[in-house]
């Protein structure tokens, strides 16, 4: 029987410290490398451990290239993107949570099965309808002799506006909430509006902590919509896009340790980020699985 | 009076539900504008030539030519459809059953949201980033991959170098940057099923195989299913981790396009470098229609084994 045990132990632990070592490995030798010099990176065989770290290669990098620029425009297009998304996930599950009207299991329905048509069968129509606005970036009243909105921030936040995912897991929470409560309120002569102020969102907070946290790390990975975007709109160049460009900046074997820095600078903060607030973003993939 | 508060509550009735339309008013705007016109414009464009530069409804009619076009004529259509059929049952079955187990070994076990961090800083890692990453592991002469096989004294391998390796390091890369998710929720579902079963199990005697056959796997049936699907609509998209893998990440060396090409980096090319609309839409509306059979499919076989609560 003891026997037994400790093969097991011995393959529990053997499952974790192989996978943890592959899982982790490659980020380990990437900030390692990132911080070795021109000539070490070089070396052949490799050298893992930098003889002198080198910091400064993280301020050549910031001085060569406008990694900070696209931090900007990342924070700013996806924290727009996730308030937006709270306020319309929230409202729309407390609609079809809590209120009564005609057709409300068919519209949820359907709000779930959006999430089943693949991303490009929208790309090149909201291209366009985002170039046909009238009155912006140029354009007459018809949509017509300039760009619209490709060149500024709402092309990257207006299609990513309502989540059915959002709305969905708002839902799936508000539906928890007693009636009483809510009934209580309404004989008060509370209007449906106060209710969702002043009852609905004080409640529903830890879902919303779980749905923002979520949607930013979302948008913060999202590549293609932003590459069709801004490829001819380095203004509003989002990080991922930026970072991809990097490989073209720093092309020569001789700038390597810059652009693995330029990939750390990418990654770190981000990683930081779910390393606080790991547990409401768990709950939120936990939610996912649950669903049905 | 009993007409009157009925009347009364006939109101509040109605009223309640011009608030819910007015609350949804928001979702429905927006699906409107992007996602019925989108749906339909692509439709019409499916069946048109167009370049984004002349009036779209002064578009060339082209009737059923794209889709004969890509179905037939199109190799390399065919041979993209190919490569991501294969990418999406490879890293969706594969990753399921490593995410298994990883879940399975990580179920009571302490210090579990350290070994959490490891296994998922990938999802958070923007997939451009792992893609490049990953280029550089991977390379021949001097990648940290072959530096590791000839320490243990294993031949080194050309990988994305390769146009029979490129693919196949492709989807290793997505699995490891997806075996994270898919585990967690494969936690949440194990943690779903109440221990009396396991009690009730060993107490007849069962073994770990047993057990696992008989409960983990049939309880696990919904959570399976939730992998499949979504899995596979997210696999059948894939996108950044091509686009930045197969150009190569750093002096990879490139492979032919035919080797490592999926849809979406096929239609990508079509639509944004081609100024080919019609074909590109006609492309996404064969992976919509790719996707829905391959969802139907998964859906009939899993719920025919009981699973009714998807």
């Amino acid at each position: 029987m003891k026997q037994k045990e400790i093969v097991k132990m011995i393959i529990k632990y053997g499952i974790f410290i192989a996978g943890g070592i592959c899982m982790f490995f490659p980020f380990l030798w990437l900030i390692l490398a990132s911080l070795q010099s021109e000539r070490e990176i070089m070396l052949r065989p490799m050298v893992f451990i930098p003889e002198v770290f080198q910091w400064q290669n993280y301020v050549v990098l910031f001085k060569k290239y406008p990694l900070d620029k696209y931090y900007f425009n990342s924070f700013l297009v996806n924290s727009s993107i996730t308030g937006v998304v709270l306020l319309t996930s929230s409202l729309a599950g407390y609609s079809l949570g809590k209120l009564s009207f005609p057709g409300r299991e068919l519209i949820f329905k359907g709000i779930l099965a959006t999430m089943m048509f693949p991303v490009f069968l929208f790309l090149i129509p909201v291209y366009y309808l985002l170039k046909r606005v009238p009155f912006v970036g140029g354009n007459d009243i018809w949509g017509l002799g300039g760009v619209g909105f490709l060149h500024s921030y709402p092309a990257l936040i207006l299609p990513f506006i309502v989540n059915a995912w959002g709305i969905f897991l708002m839902r799936q929470f508000i539906i928890g909430i007693p009636n009483e409560l809510l009934d209580a309120a309404r004989i008060d002569g509370c209007s449906e509006f106060r209710i969702y102020a002043n009852i609905i969102l004080p409640l529903t907070k830890p879902a919303l902590a779980t749905l923002g946290i979520f949607i930013f790390i979302q948008q913060w990975n999202s590549f293609l919509w932003p590459l069709i975007i801004t490829t001819s709109a380095p203004k509003i160049m989002t990080l991922p896009v930026g970072l991809q460009l990097l490989r073209v900046a720093f092309a020569s074997a001789r700038n390597q340790h810059y652009f693995l820095a330029g990939l750390v600078v990418g990654i770190v903060p981000m990683v930081i980020l779910f390393l606080v607030l790991q547990r409401h973003y768990i709950k939120g993939i936990v939610m996912t699985g649950l669903k049905g | 009076m009993v007409k009157k508060q009925v009347r009364r509550r006939k109101r509040r009735k109605s009223k309640q539900a011009l608030i819910g339309y007015l609350f949804l008013s928001p979702v429905f705007l927006f699906y409107s504008i992007f996602l019925v016109f989108p749906i339909g414009f692509s439709l019409y464009l499916s069946f048109h030539r167009w370049n984004m530069l002349t009036p779209p409804l002064k578009a060339r009619y082209m009737g059923m030519k794209h889709f004969t076009y890509l179905l037939i004529q199109d190799e390399t259509f065919l041979i993209v459809l190919k490569n991501t059929l294969f990418y999406a049952l490879g890293t969706v079955f594969i990753g399921m059953i490593l995410a298994l187990i990883v879940a399975l070994a990580f179920s009571r076990t302490k210090y579990s949201s350290i070994w959490r961090f490891v296994y998922f800083a990938p999802v958070v890692t923007p997939p451009v980033a792992i893609g490049m990453i990953w280029g550089y592991l991977y390379r021949p002469t001097d990648g940290l991959i072959n530096t590791v096989l000839r320490w243990f004294y294993l031949p080194g391998q050309q990988w994305l170098s390769s146009p029979a390796q490129a693919l196949p390091s492709i989807m290793i890369t997505g699995m490891w940057a997806g075996v994270g998710f898919t585990m967690l929720i494969f936690i949440a579902g194990l943690k779903g099923i109440p221990e009396m079963y396991y009690d009730a199990a060993r107490i007849d005697g069962a073994n770990f195989w047993q057990a696992f056959w008989h409960i983990t796997l049939p309880l696990l049936k919904p959570t399976i299913l939730f992998v499949l699907v979504t899995g596979m609509i997210g696999a059948w998209q894939v996108f950044d981790l091509v686009f930045m893998m197969s150009s190569g990440g750093i002096d990879t060396g490139v492979v032919p396009f035919e080797s490592v090409g999926v849809v979406a980096l096929h239609m990508y090319q079509t639509a944004f470098r081609y100024m080919r609309m019609g074909r590109a839409s006609a492309m996404a509306f064969i992976l919509f229609l790719v996707v829905l059979a391959f969802t139907l499919i998964e859906l009939r076989v899993l719920r025919r084994g009981g699973v009714e609560s998807y």
